[in-house]
């Protein structure tokens, strides 16, 4: 009996330490909000999870994948593109944004829309404007493919592609986008130090930035109206949308500042091309409305040399190990082993 | 060395064991199929069976009304003696397609012997189940009953034509859910069972569409007071026959 319990102990232990190397709390980082009993991390799971990211099959004529709006060198976000891209050259509504720490996230979309990271990718999958494609049509498509059956039988142990795997399976992958090594943590881990001009900006943020970015995820996961005008062609209400209350008209979700330098353009319609824009707009463009953040009535005024000190502070929190992270990218090597054992 | 014995020891005993517990879902699932109860359900328009597509039905006198797509989730099955639970559904979510043919009746595996004197369901989807990520089943994404601009299950999702629609096909759309307040859209029925060995649950479409005012309202697609008032007003067409 002892025996046994020994044996169910070293395979607890060993499950313990495989979804650990798969997925690790960053030191004095909150826990994730992401259930992981629910779907439980396997490098199989992962694996098909990113083939499927990089995949057009996705798209009902197959020409855009995640990655098309996700692309890993601009944290997973569309550079240069103010509004997300779709099928037949359409335009979307809003900005794609960027991707990672999303096990911390308990709302997604710049609405909230999307309450569980699992279902996240329907939306784009189905929006007529992004991938105008279902759920069904997806599956189907996927188990006509002997790759991906094979792919889903190493998962699933079931090579049939089902909605709720596909669904997992690209979940699990966004799960392991986690980025925790820009220089602002190895300062606050004491491996580096920030720079005079750093450190000055980091006080800026701590006392004008902090409260609704906060640390150690630079964002308290709220919405917030951050006071720009509207743009009268969109006319988009945000948050109010999904709750259908007036107190939450213009109010969209408070993005995390990591990767930033590289995740422009920013706001939810990628209206500011660059950062200064976006401290300018905080001292002397806010537009003052019923629902405008309370913290936001005076704006955000700063001289020119402090907005240089925070620039300086806000690019210390890219994190180049994580923008060319070989286990993001394209999953070439993986595909090309599985084709050629087929 | 005694470590890679126990292992061994582990190896053939544990296929002995999963061989076992094979044996037993096989006799499980054997046994399981005898003893489901077969509960018809029948939805009806003007006393029969509905038929979807090319039936046009007489609608408000001098009307027609034709229905393409009806789909709806019955979850939490309980039944009911004196108003004691006596016998709940495991994992309790059905998919109800009229165009599928096992949507005809709900197969329930209540203990033999089991006396109630009613049957309690939901019409729609629990907000836990709501919020749990990606799940499969009846309740798979690919079932067209998952919102995808938003979260959450379209509880009921009734399409067709009237030529009282205002709108150039004169079409109809109800999909109806939403789980958050103050929209929570899930409706809670209990019908009483005068004899518990046969019964069957029905739903009358008739009554359901001339509750409707498909002139002004014939179009909702998300969460709204609207769209719980008639979730209300479905979950009344229910009945026990």
């Amino acid at each position: 009996m002892i025996k046994y319990f020994f044996v169910l102990i070293c395979l607890v232990f060993a499950q313990l330490i495989e979804q650990n190397d798969l997925f690790d709390t960053p030191k004095n980082w909150p826990a994730p909000f992401y259930d992981f009993e629910k779907n439980k991390l396997t490098k199989e799971k992962i694996l098909l999870g990113r083939v499927l990211f990089y995949d057009p099959i996705l798209s009902k004529d197959s020409t855009i994948s995640c990655n098309s709006c996700h692309s890993p060198f601009s944290a997973f976000t569309h550079v240069d593109h103010a509004l997300s891209h779709g099928i037949h050259d359409s335009v979307g509504t809003r900005n794609s944004p960027a991707l990672m720490n999303l096990a911390w996230q308990k709302k997604f979309m710049w609405d909230g829309a999307i309450n569980n990271l699992d279902m996240q990718s329907l939306a784009p999958i189905s929006h007529p404007a992004e991938m105008g494609s279902s759920m069904n049509d997806v599956v189907i498509k996927l188990n006509r493919n002997k790759i991906y059956k094979k792919l889903f039988n190493n998962a699933f142990k079931d090579s049939i592609a089902t909605g709720e795997h596909t669904l997992k399976a690209i979940a699990q992958f966004m799960l392991t986008l986690v980025s925790s090594n820009s220089k602002y943590d190895k300062v606050m881990s004491n491996k580096a130090e920030f720079t005079v001009q750093e450190q000055n900006g980091y006080q800026i943020f701590k006392s004008n930035c902090a409260a609704c970015h906060t640390e150690p995820l630079f964002t308290n996961g709220e919405f917030a109206n951050n006071g720009l005008p509207l743009d009268s062609l969109l006319h988009d209400k945000g948050r109010m949308r999904i709750t259908q209350k007036k107190e939450d008209a213009y109010q969209f979700k408070v993005p995390t500042l990591r990767n930033i330098e590289f995740s422009y353009p920013y706001m939810h319609d990628g209206r500011f091309k660059k950062l200064n824009e976006v401290l300018n707009h905080y001292a002397n463009g806010i537009k003052k409305s019923e629902t405008l953040d309370a913290k936001l009535q005076n704006g955000i005024v700063l001289n020119s040399n402090q907005k240089v000190d925070l620039i300086a502070f806000l690019l210390t929190l890219s994190d180049k190990e994580f923008l060319f992270d070989k286990k993001f990218s394209y999953p070439m090597e993986e595909i090309k082993t599985l084709t050629l054992s087929h | 060395m005694s470590k890679s014995i126990s292992f061994c020891k582990f190896n053939i005993t544990s296929k002995a064991y999963i061989l076992c517990c094979f044996l037993l879902i096989l006799v499980n699932q054997v046994f399981a199929q005898d003893n489901c109860q077969r509960v018809p359900l029948a939805i009806s328009y003007n006393f029969k069976p509905l038929l979807l597509n090319d039936t046009a039905y007489a609608y408000k006198l001098k009307h027609k009304i034709k229905f393409e797509v009806f789909k709806f989730y019955i979850s939490k099955i309980t039944l009911i003696k004196s108003n004691q639970v006596v016998w709940q559904e495991d994992n309790s979510f059905h998919l109800i397609d009229i165009e599928e043919n096992d949507s005809s009746a709900l197969c329930l595996e209540i203990p033999e012997d089991t006396e109630f004197d009613a049957i309690q369901f939901n019409l729609g989807i629990d907000s836990l189940t709501n919020v749990s990520g990606a799940l499969g089943g009846d309740l798979d994404p690919t079932k067209g009953m998952y919102w995808t601009w938003q979260n959450g299950y379209v509880n009921f999702k009734l399409q067709g034509t009237s030529d009282l629609c205002n709108n150039p096909k004169n079409e109809f759309e109800f999909h109806l859910g939403g789980y958050l307040k103050p929209f929570n859209n899930l409706q809670h029925i209990k019908l009483m069972v005068s004899n518990s060995n046969k019964f069957s649950i029905s739903f009358n479409m008739e009554q359901f569409v001339n509750g409707l005012d498909l002139e002004n309202i014939n179009h909702i697609m998300s969460p709204s007071a609207i769209a719980t008032e008639l979730a209300q007003s479905a979950a009344k067409c229910f009945s026990i026959k």
